[in-house]
């Protein structure tokens, strides 16, 4: 299977940074292609700009070569897998850029032009899968709110095929964690990805 | 005493409904004795993008000296209202970007000694208020979670007064609205934002 991990976090010695590096040894064990998107590393701009804005409905929403070079990843991937720091309860925003700019009509869904309804456009997507990070535990990431998981899980989830399946796997209290937690939970990610059928 | 709003708003159009909906709220705030300061993202060129050194220094009170105009404008108002379209159920990345470097440590939380959970500082605001337009119907928010109002009357509410009010003014299936169904939504804006 081809897969493509899209990572977002500014520094490059970060735990999701490992944490998307043990994702994608754990694919490559298991023979399957894999391709990282680190946003901040190739300078990714969050922000959808004017010419974006008005673009986005016409026959060429894609003004960018870095968001058309997502694109074309994203058009032959099996295995679509997110990496962040949950921060203020959702996505950073450069990744929440990235699903605004990249998945654009024609590529995240498509607009039945006779019914005006929006239909998946990420069809060929078998696996959707998020990993990330919380500084709170995971009882109070319940309670309050974890719209990043919500925003990949249901939101782009409604965007795949109906038999897509979906795996979370959240690593919570960061900040009061130890090395040996840290360690297990990226082992737990790698072999996770090893099993992906 | 007069209130205190700061409005921040965020569309890339200057000529969009979200641009309208601005004016709006800033006439129903003015009409009721209340001080505003506005900051648009997109017009300033904002850059949402958390920096390295930044994270580095997360924990540190403050932020960054570039924003320093932006912290000292959430901790002066009593009142927040954020204008925006809503995009894959939450807030455009502009807007969010402005969450995540803004809304930092010693301005809208600390995180004491030992602690996970956050001690929120904010508590100037008493009420936050969402306007904001979404392109598919309420039906498909709902499946989708309505994450980006989430966002607002919890994650971000938590920071504030602890008796702070919230209220969500949405627009839904704005492509398909009628014109006069447009103009009503703006006229509830306005009122709404006077009281």
């Amino acid at each position: 299977m081809h897969a493509t991990v899209v990572l977002a976090h500014p520094r490059a010695n970060s735990y999701a940074h490992a944490l998307a590096q043990r994702a994608a040894i754990g694919l490559q064990i298991a023979g399957h292609r894999v391709d990282v998107v680190d946003l901040y590393a190739e300078g990714f701009r969050a922000a959808m700009n004017k010419a974006e804005q008005e673009a986005y409905h016409g026959d060429e929403p894609i003004l960018d070569p870095l968001v058309q070079a997502s694109a074309d990843l994203i058009g032959t991937s099996d295995v679509l897998i997110f990496v962040y720091p949950t921060w203020w309860s959702g996505l950073p925003a450069i990744l929440k850029g990235w699903i605004e700019r990249v998945l654009v009509p024609g590529v995240g869904f498509t607009f039945d032009k006779q019914t005006g309804k929006v239909r998946p456009g990420l069809t060929n997507v078998r696996h959707l899968i998020g990993i990330s990070t919380y500084g709170s535990p995971r009882s109070a990431v319940r309670v309050i709110n974890d719209n990043g998981r919500r925003t990949i899980m249901r939101a782009l989830r409604l965007n795949c095929r109906p038999s897509v399946h979906t795996h979370w796997h959240g690593f919570y209290a960061i900040d009061t964690s130890t090395v040996e937690q840290r360690a297990e939970f990226a082992a737990q990610v790698e072999r996770s990805m090893t099993e992906l059928r | 005493m007069t209130r205190r709003a700061l409005v921040v708003y965020c569309h890339p159009s200057p000529t969009s409904f979200a641009a309208a909906a601005r004016d709006r709220v800033v006439a129903g705030l003015e009409a009721s004795d209340t001080e505003v300061r506005l900051t648009d993202l997109y017009g300033e060129g904002f850059t949402p993008e958390l920096s390295a050194d930044e994270h580095a220094k997360h924990l540190d009170a403050g932020v960054h000296p570039s924003i320093a105009s932006h912290a000292e404008d959430l901790v002066w108002c009593d009142t927040l209202v954020l204008v925006y379209p809503t995009w894959w159920a939450g807030q455009p990345a502009m807007l969010k970007g402005w969450f995540d470097r803004v809304w930092a440590s010693g301005v809208a939380w600390e995180l004491p000694d030992g602690a996970n959970r956050l001690a929120p500082r904010l508590r100037n605001i008493r009420r936050v208020i969402a306007v904001t337009t979404h392109g598919s119907t309420k039906h498909i928010n709902v499946l989708e979670g309505e994450g980006g109002k989430r966002t607002m009357t919890r994650s971000l509410r938590a920071m504030c007064h602890p008796l702070c009010r919230t209220s969500w003014l949405a627009l839904y299936n704005i492509d398909r609205c009628s014109e006069s169904e447009r103009l009503m939504f703006l006229d509830r804006v306005e009122q709404r934002l006077g009281r």
